[in-house]
């Protein structure tokens, strides 16, 4: 079974050396002239004004979480696309159940202006 | 050992540095990174299991979307965490209280029968756990198919009530209506008397 995975193998080597190789030539072969102005943190030329870890707008958070729903939603129609042809029409109808309830939500949150960004 | 042993090993031990890293470093941000690298090594070993579809399933909705909202949310605490590690030494018995029943719950679940773990289950060739799901997900639990999707719904609505805010006093353009603007709204021509009898009222 896991002789399937050799090619991913290949990959995951044949990316990793690459990658190393390069940053070493670039290490090696690029000039190095470093001082310590030029090595500082800079925000578009100023002195950097606060720290980056500020409160974000919860309103990304909607966002993020209507994302799953609807990702969970896709990841629910993979198998049953594969058996479609042995389920048949029960479970066509049970997916058509499961994307019409989705779809309620889906209405609600068009209505209620959650999608919109003020 | 046979290599699928050694590989089975190698994952489980990262795996099990990744959920100890989670509870131990102090910034949350590195935590969640440590819980990503635990989600794609236990991908790894239900990929050996040959369920792939659950193993790419867990990287796609748990790395790619769960954890751009745990991120989210640590973002939203304060990240001065400081306070929070005031009451450590107070909150230690109810902590170590909810740690031994997980551990109890889980020495249970793993000593009941059903988790066999003398046999290994091997499976033929044109074997497919994509398909096996499917076969009993839409037909035999299609009930429990059916509730996912109303606590979906749910979530929906409850994530909209909780932080759905209207703004007040927010500007916005309006495109359409800027476009149909005529010239007589904007450009108002004022009858004026004459200059000569306008600079005569003035002596």
């Amino acid at each position: 079974m896991l002789e399937a995975y050799l090619p991913i193998l290949v990959f995951l080597g044949v990316g990793f050396v690459l990658a190393t190789v390069l940053l070493v030539l670039g290490l090696l072969l690029g000039p190095n002239r470093s001082y310590p102005e030029k090595d500082s943190p800079f925000e578009c030329g100023f002195a950097a004004f606060e720290d980056s870890r500020i409160k974000f707008d919860v309103r990304y958070y909607l966002v993020a979480i209507l994302f799953i729903i609807f990702d969970l939603e896709i990841a629910f129609l993979f198998p049953w696309a594969i058996v479609l042809d042995k389920i048949g029409v029960f479970g066509l109808v049970s997916m058509g159940i499961f994307l019409g309830i989705l779809i309620l939500g889906f209405i609600y949150e068009w209505k209620k202006g959650a999608l919109e960004w003020e | 050992m046979t290599f699928e042993q050694i590989i089975f090993y190698f994952f489980s031990t990262i795996l099990i540095s990744g959920a100890l890293g989670v509870v131990l470093v102090r910034n949350p941000v590195y935590a969640a990174l440590f819980l990503i690298l635990s989600f794609f090594t236990s991908s790894a070993i239900w990929l050996m299991l040959e369920a792939e579809f659950l193993g790419i399933t867990l990287v796609l909705v748990y790395v790619g979307a769960v954890m751009v909202l745990f991120l989210f949310v640590i973002m939203m605490l304060d990240i001065n965490m400081d306070p929070l590690r005031e009451g450590f030494v107070k909150m230690m018995p109810l902590a170590a209280l909810v740690a031994i029943i997980i551990a109890a719950e889980i020495v249970l679940v793993m000593a009941s029968p059903s988790f066999n773990f003398d046999q290994s289950v091997v499976h033929a060739a044109d074997y497919s756990n994509t398909k096996a799901i499917g076969n009993i997900l839409y037909t035999e639990y299609v009930y429990p198919f059916e509730i996912a999707a109303v606590i979906l719904v749910v979530a929906i609505i409850a994530a909209i009530a909780l932080t759905l805010r209207r703004r007040k006093g927010v500007k916005h353009q309006n495109p359409s209506k800027q476009i149909r603007t005529k010239r007589n709204d904007r450009v108002r021509l004022v009858k004026m008397p004459s200059s000569s009898t306008q600079n005569r009222a003035g002596e």
